[in-house]
């Protein structure tokens, strides 16, 4: 018979021994997450900010220039100017189309129209594709001879508006940014409609008893109940957007005239499209880009928080 | 015993000595190569023909040839060559030539028998005084049409064929008002396909020396001869040359739309046309009894060289400086510059190539075509290389947007085309 030896706990269980300082596990629970982090975005992040002071030359040969890229990226750069107008553009339309689709299809969807549960597959499936299928399935939709846009219009009887969508520099833009728009509302739909499950209903159900109407509701007891969502997207929105690169790069190359620019796209364009090895200069763009969307993202949230919590 | 040991100790030396002189100096080494083309099949085709000859005659070395796109394979290079983790051999081409002054390729002048290549292919590639890469491809901007569109339109090609300005206008006219698209062209993926009549109008006009000026920034986009071509071309433009698609339609569409649905009368394209016209019908090739037709480009009135044609390097391998095989790199690029590698090209591929072969090989499928090319090359001049091969910076990006783009697209007036141009790339 196998002898059994209880062991008895002693009062300093779990503890380390007294040689053993407290720091070191702190240290080796957070190394590893530290050193993907460090290794992974810290040091890209430092490199990029290192090499916007230099331009760089062949085999790690750098010239420290000072604040002289970004001097001529604020005075000299007509391009870069157009891709923060066209990007500024995309941002906040775009994040505003997003968004308020999510909600108008998620609300839809709320109200339970028919085939609800169809439609929510239809609406979510975007989302599931890749920007580059996206982009191309877009680049044929406005085709100006076999386009569906065109084709759609012709067999209407509205030829007389038939357009080379993307290659005309006063639509471009917004054709890319409507392509956009219909691969992530499927995103904000999801989002919203869990949010909207979530909603009290006695809340609801108060407001029906006092035979408040559907848009009453929406704007009195919905939206506001919403607002910590609706405040999220449209963060999260609008970083993305500020960061367009895919979907302008694929439809369009940031084509006619500049008319699509984006910054990523003028910095992609910079360090790779140019014939030349500098990526002092794109770097410099990169710093300063990024300066401006942590800025910007601060004065949103800073706009849009909540001064009196709602309770319910 | 002694002497025993003496002499065991000299046969297991030499034994050694023979055993290494008998080993393969290659012996477990892959040779790596990165080439562009992947979707080129007869490309490839050759390509790894070469590769299993290296194989046959290097035992115990094997190459890997890693397939890329044109814009991945760039990045690759551009990120792995500075880390020291590029291949032994790359696919190179002429406008990436800030590869060879940021030192990344080995000069080639001592390692390669250019007894086999085209001593002007091989010019394309020197720079201060060294060969950088072994071309492969060489090609010139040709003007292939419809046989039968052309005369169902009531025209008929000179015996030089060419048109004079005012014919090829009254063609692009007359096509337009049949319904027929005149000059199939598109820019959807591409930065070069919309320059070709412009480019090729402006190198007639002003011939080889002041077009040479022109995109190096020494002779001034307003110069009166630019402007003229610049209006003749805006008057094709707006009598409908391009597709209404020019914009959106892609390289291979663009193909496509020439030969098979819905048809035009003209495409401009390098010689390389045929890497997708003579595949078969079912992968997009063009069908067997397509009337294919090749003409020169339009004379211009006054020009200074009707005559000069470009032609350019296209697909060439260069070898990593940081390369520990260049020999055996070396001996892969000789491989692929024998004159029955030069012959297999010809045939399967349809193309020219910087290897002297010995007159036009026969093909099975398509035994005109390549005397038609030929016939074309009469009495040409060469001006080497497309703009986009050697333009850089702001000039290239104006290019690409202007020349490339929106003036052939209907976008731009002249006088704003001629302003952009001049503000990219006019230094003096």
């Amino acid at each position: 018979m196998a002898s059994v030896v209880r062991v008895e706990p002693s009062d300093d269980r779990g503890r380390l021994p007294a040689q053993f300082p407290a720091w070191i596990p702190i240290v080796i629970f957070i190394a590893p997450a530290f050193i993907l982090y460090a290794g992974f975005t810290l040091f890209p992040v430092l490199k990029t900010i290192y090499n916007s002071l230099h331009v760089m030359k062949p085999h790690n040969a750098v010239e420290f220039v000072g604040l002289g890229n970004y001097g001529a990226l604020l005075t000299h750069d007509d391009v870069f100017w157009k891709a923060v107008k066209n990007t500024a553009i995309f941002a906040l339309f775009g994040t505003v189309f997003d968004v308020a689709c999510g909600l108008l299809l998620a609300l839809l969807l709320f109200a339970k129209i028919p085939l609800a549960r169809f439609w929510k597959i239809v609406w979510f499936s975007p989302v599931l594709i890749s920007y580059v299928v996206v982009g191309i399935i877009w680049v044929w939709v406005y085709d100006y001879d076999w386009g569906f846009v065109n084709t759609g219009l012709r067999l209407v009887g509205l030829g007389s508006l038939e357009h080379a969508w993307l290659g005309d520099p006063h639509t471009a833009l917004w054709a890319v940014l409507a392509t956009q728009v219909w691969k992530w509302a499927g995103f904000n739909m999801i989002v919203f409609l869990a949010a909207l499950y979530a909603l009290p209903e006695d809340v609801l159900g108060a407001a029906e008893l006092d035979h408040c109407g559907w848009l009453a509701k929406l704007f009195y007891i919905i939206l506001p109940m919403l607002r910590p969502t609706v405040v999220s997207l449209l963060v999260l929105s609008f970083v993305g957007k500020m960061m367009v690169f895919d979907v302008v790069w694929i439809m369009t190359r940031g084509g006619p005239l500049w008319s699509t620019e984006t910054v990523s796209t003028y910095v992609y364009k910079r360090a790779f499209d140019w014939n030349t090895f500098d990526l002092g200069y794109p770097s410099a763009i990169a710093v300063l880009w990024f300066a401006m969307i942590l800025a910007f993202v601060a004065l949103l949230i800073g706009l849009l928080r909540q001064r009196d919590k709602m309770e319910y | 015993m002694r002497k025993i040991a003496i002499a065991g100790a000299l046969v297991l030396a030499l034994g050694g000595v023979f055993e290494l002189s008998q080993k393969p100096q290659e012996e477990g080494i892959t040779l790596s190569i990165w080439s562009h083309e992947a979707d080129e099949l007869a490309k490839v085709a050759v390509r790894e023909r070469v590769a299993r000859e290296i194989e046959r005659t290097h035992p115990g070395v094997h190459v890997r040839i890693t397939w890329y796109d044109s814009e991945g394979l760039v990045v690759a290079l551009k990120t792995a060559l500075p880390a020291g983790q590029g291949p032994d051999v790359f696919y190179i081409e002429t406008d990436w030539s800030d590869l060879i002054t940021d030192g990344y390729v080995l000069p080639l002048d001592n390692l390669i028998d250019w007894g086999n290549i085209y001593p002007w292919a091989r010019q394309a590639w020197i720079n201060d005084g060294k060969t950088w890469a072994v071309p492969q491809e060489v090609y010139t901007d040709e003007l292939y049409y419809n046989k039968d569109l052309l005369a169902k339109l009531g025209f008929t090609l000179p015996p030089n064929a060419q048109f004079s300005q005012e014919q090829f206008l009254d063609l692009i006219k007359k096509a337009r008002a049949s319904g027929v698209t005149p000059i199939v062209q598109g820019v959807g993926d591409r930065n070069y396909p919309g320059a070709y009549l412009l480019t090729q109008a402006l190198l007639h006009k002003l011939g080889l020396d002041d077009y040479a000026r022109l995109f190096a920034g020494h002779l001034s986009f307003e110069d009166a001869r630019v402007e003229a071509v610049f209006r003749w071309v805006k008057e094709l433009v707006d009598a409908g040359a391009y597709p209404k698609n020019f914009m959106t339609l892609k390289l291979g569409e663009s193909h496509f739309y020439f030969y098979q649905k819905p048809g035009g009368v003209m495409l401009p394209m390098g010689s390389w046309y045929t890497g997708r016209a003579f595949v078969p019908v079912d992968e997009g090739g063009q069908p067997e009894d397509f009337p294919l037709g090749i003409m020169q480009f339009p004379a211009m009135d006054d020009g200074a060289c009707n005559e000069c044609k470009v032609r350019a390097v296209g697909s060439s391998f260069a070898i990593n400086a940081a390369s520990p095989n260049r020999q055996l790199a070396a001996d892969y690029l000789n491989a692929m510059s024998t004159l029955e590698i030069g012959e297999f090209w010809i045939d399967t591929v349809h193309l020219q190539t910087a290897v002297k072969t010995q007159g036009i090989p026969a093909s099975a499928h398509y035994p005109g075509y390549y005397p038609a090319l030929m016939a074309r090359q009469q009495g040409a001049k060469y001006f080497g290389g497309e703009p986009t091969d050697f333009l850089e910076g702001a000039c290239l990006d104006t290019y690409v947007q202007v020349i490339n783009s929106s003036f052939p697209g209907g976008l731009l007036s002249v006088d704003e085309a001629l302003r952009l141009m001049n503000r990219g790339c006019y230094k003096d």
